[in-house]
């Protein structure tokens, strides 16, 4: 039987395949023997070991077999031998080729760094999504996620004004803690020392990272500001295998930095983050490296040995234990300094084993969270990460990794392990012994200086705890949708203590009848449930037209929120929680969504 | 807001008429239309898509779902809802090194300005078509953009104002050699 002919796409990969080769790729593609030593390192692997399609190598093959069949001569003279008889020939192929390189690799490196020929086989995976995505084919939350950074500037589709906004709550939020404004987050400013650039999950899902960061910078007595574009540390062309969106996502962050004239960008807690904007993207973008960048993880360490910011450990005395990224530790060599942080924060730190480069994937990376038909893949691959939390006994996950936030956040719902998920950020602000910061201990000579009529001491401000608001949702009317009662009753009594008119639905078609009927000002939905799914009403809310106009907040403990985040059918929701969640955080959350609403309608 | 006088960063005067090159996001530009680089399946989709849902409301995509598809190098209008623009022409450019970019694309701006010029629009805003997800080199857009547009301003009909909204220096480039280049 012949061969069918090349497609163009075929041809377009085997274009672009060319332009990726180098010395070190070539090396890769040429020096695998199938030893079979990265089997053991690949969580796909261990979770699937009955499945020869799991194994690094033969991920590897399916480029090798392009290059093969292209570019080398043992392809030629023994195709047979080297697969290159078998290299795609059809679109059909490449679907296949799709669920391989994508939906069974999250490009760790662990086979990587264990290989004893020194294969690449992670750039090998990535360099086959770049040559999918160069000609279209890739799951839709990488398309959708994708364009959203090509075009808004970051991969959650945030608008300038949401983040700015954003911004704002955050600050007036510091404000309430503080009892004063010192502690703004300061936007654009020119000739700060620092840039702080976050993950746009911070924005949508997470602001108090954003809080909790400002706080420490303020505390510090840094010089510092956030930038109104070129924001997003994250870049997904590290994980689509796109270089050109590497490199134009990577230069909106230089070129906003030298148009500021800092002295340097603070990445936040954000691991392909770091990775793409201090290691990658220089190198994608073309441009010079012209000034420092660091972690935040590093900024908040030497804040501590400076001096700048004090920290009391017994403020976290639960036990924790660390979980490395696979980007900062494996790929940038950077994984003793947060354990240093960690030290000084807590009081009670277990390693788990294995650590360091050497930790497996918290199965949420490669960009593995856009991809919500690959979930039940991830969930069971994420059995060795379980099982290496839970000999921990550790009551808090820390990772310096919103990805990897994520990917545990789903495994320990999942694998009931009944830990959280925290950050450094979180704890070092938590830790933080104001009083004794610098910029407390300097204002005695800074009050004196404008206001010399007052003692210094009496000047000083003093953390007070903000005026609780009589009934922030007075006024507000909110649906609460959840299929258990339980649940829905603990939600009606905190929005009803805060003032509100509430109402409740147990499943999406009465959600939706509820909706056009009470018109609410806010929807809290659970998206597991029963009969019509919550993930079904909200994309029907957002097509209709006398709903569509309603703030949705998920709240959920369940992976398939990822679905309406990242695949995206319709716009995303305005606001989501994990359960359980607490009281304060869900009426502070809900009240500002709605007066933002209101705020854009105006 | 953008004020465009502000950002045009290249000019090109073609009798009365001008091509403007101008820095910004196309989705919040105060201007009679713009182009939105659509899908076959009428879906706005996320990137531009995604603002002009979020700024713009329903109605747009509601519009779009009358008309079902909107095959390669072909464009329809829909009405821009609460956006600053009103009007948005969707055309659907070439995408993913499919074959005859350059064809594709050419048949797409013109589509684009036919239908402007059905419409009674004088003003009208193009983002670089399919340079950033679809792959669209950037010279072969910025060559094929600008002799069409060119070509069109330069055979009369009502259209006076073309703009060009780019976003990065990638883009400012290619555009600008092409623009400050001649015909």
């Amino acid at each position: 039987m012949s061969k069918p002919a090349k497609t163009h796409k075929i041809k377009m990969m085997e274009e672009q395949l060319a332009r990726k080769l180098n010395r070190q790729v070539v090396g890769s593609l040429v020096g695998c023997v199938h030893c079979g030593m990265c089997n053991e390192c690949c969580h796909y692997v261990l979770s699937h070991p009955d499945d020869p399609k799991m194994t690094p190598s033969y991920k590897a093959d399916q480029v090798r077999k392009l290059f093969k069949a292209n570019h080398d001569w043992t392809g030629s003279v023994f195709p047979w031998w080297v697969g290159a008889d078998k290299a795609p020939l059809t679109d059909d192929d490449l679907d296949k080729l799709k669920d391989i390189a994508f939906g069974t690799c999250t490009n760790c490196r662990r086979c990587t760094i264990n290989c004893p020929m020194g294969v690449d086989t992670a750039t090998l995976n990535r360099i086959m999504r770049g040559l999918l995505t160069h000609v279209g084919v890739m799951p839709e939350g990488v398309r959708v996620v994708s364009k959203d950074q090509w075009e808004l500037g970051n991969q959650m589709g945030v608008l300038k004004e949401d983040y700015l906004d954003t911004l704002e709550w955050m600050s007036e939020e510091l404000e309430e803690d503080l009892g004063h404004g010192e502690a703004a987050i300061p936007v654009d400013k020119p000739g700060a020392r620092v840039m702080y650039a976050i993950n746009p999950r911070e924005v949508k899902y997470d602001p108090r990272t954003i809080k909790e960061a400002a706080l420490i910078f303020w505390a510090a007595g840094e010089d510092w500001t956030m930038p109104s574009e070129g924001w997003d540390n994250t870049n997904f062309g590290l994980f689509s295998g796109d270089d050109g969106l590497g490199g134009a996502s990577a230069k909106r962050e230089y070129d906003k930095a030298r148009e500021l004239g800092v002295d340097k960008i603070v990445i936040s807690e954000c691991g392909h983050g770091y990775r793409s904007t201090r290691c990658e993207g220089v190198n994608w973008s073309g441009d010079a490296q012209a000034f420092p960048m660091e972690s935040s993880v590093i900024t908040m360490l030497n804040y501590i040995k400076e001096g700048k910011i004090v920290v009391d450990p017994t403020k976290n005395p639960k036990r924790v234990t660390f979980h490395d990224s696979c980007n900062n530790a494996r790929s940038c060599g950077f994984y003793e300094e947060p354990r240093e942080l960690l030290r000084l924060v807590t009081t009670d730190f277990q390693e788990m084993y294995p650590n360091r480069a050497e930790n497996f994937c918290c199965t949420g990376g490669g960009g593995a969270m856009s991809m919500s038909e690959y979930t039940p893949r991830r969930l069971k691959s994420a059995q060795i990460k379980a099982n290496q939390i839970r000999e921990t006994g550790a009551e808090i996950v820390v990772t310096s990794c919103h990805n990897c936030v994520d990917g545990l956040s789903d495994l320990i719902k999942h694998y009931k392990l009944g830990c959280e998920v925290k950050q450094l950020v979180d704890l070092v602000a938590d830790a933080l012994v104001l009083e004794e910061c610098y910029v407390m201990k300097s204002r005695p000579v800074a009050v004196a200086a404008v206001a010399s009529e007052e003692p210094a001491a009496a000047a000083r401000p003093v953390p007070v705890a903000a005026p609780a608001a009589a009934a922030p949702l007075a006024g507000r009317k909110v649906l609460v949708v959840d299929d258990e009662e339980d649940i829905r009753t603990f939600l009606v009594t905190v929005f009803e203590d805060a003032g509100a008119e509430v109402e409740q639905a147990a499943d999406g078609n009465e959600c939706l009848a509820k909706a056009r009927t009470f018109k609410p000002d806010l929807i809290s939905l659970d998206l597991s449930m029963p009969g019509k799914s919550g993930v079904d009403a909200f994309v029907e809310l957002r097509r209709t037209e006398e709903t569509q106009e309603i703030p949705v907040c998920v709240v959920t403990g369940h992976p398939e929120f990822r679905q309406v985040i990242y695949d995206r059918p319709v716009p995303p929701p305005e606001g989501y929680l994990n359960k359980p969640v607490d009281e304060d955080k869900l009426v502070s959350y809900v009240a500002h969504i709605i007066e933002h609403r209101e705020a854009k309608a105006n | 807001m953008i004020g465009i006088r502000r950002n045009v960063m290249v000019e090109r005067a073609i009798g009365s008429k001008r091509l403007r090159m101008v820095r910004g996001d196309i989705t919040d530009l105060e201007v009679e239309a713009f182009v939105f680089d659509i899908t076959e399946d009428a879906k706005l989709g996320s990137g531009f898509g995604g603002a002009i849902q979020q700024r713009g409301g329903i109605v747009i995509q509601k519009e779009l779902d009358t008309h079902g598809s909107v095959p390669t190098g072909e464009a329809v209008v829909t009405q821009a809802g609460a956006l600053k623009a009103e009007h948005i022409i969707h055309v659907n450019g070439p995408k993913f090194r499919e074959e005859d970019e350059a064809g594709k694309l050419e048949r797409a701006v013109s589509s684009a300005l036919k239908v402007a010029e059905e419409k009674g629009i004088k003003q009208l805003a193009f983002p670089p078509i399919g340079t950033g997800m679809y792959q669209v080199p950037m010279d072969l857009c910025a060559k094929v953009m600008v002799d069409v547009i060119s070509r069109h301003l330069a055979n009369g009909g009502g259209l006076e104002d073309v703009l060009i909204v780019v976003q990065d220096p990638r883009e400012i480039g290619p555009f600008t050699a092409k623009l400050e280049g001649g015909a």
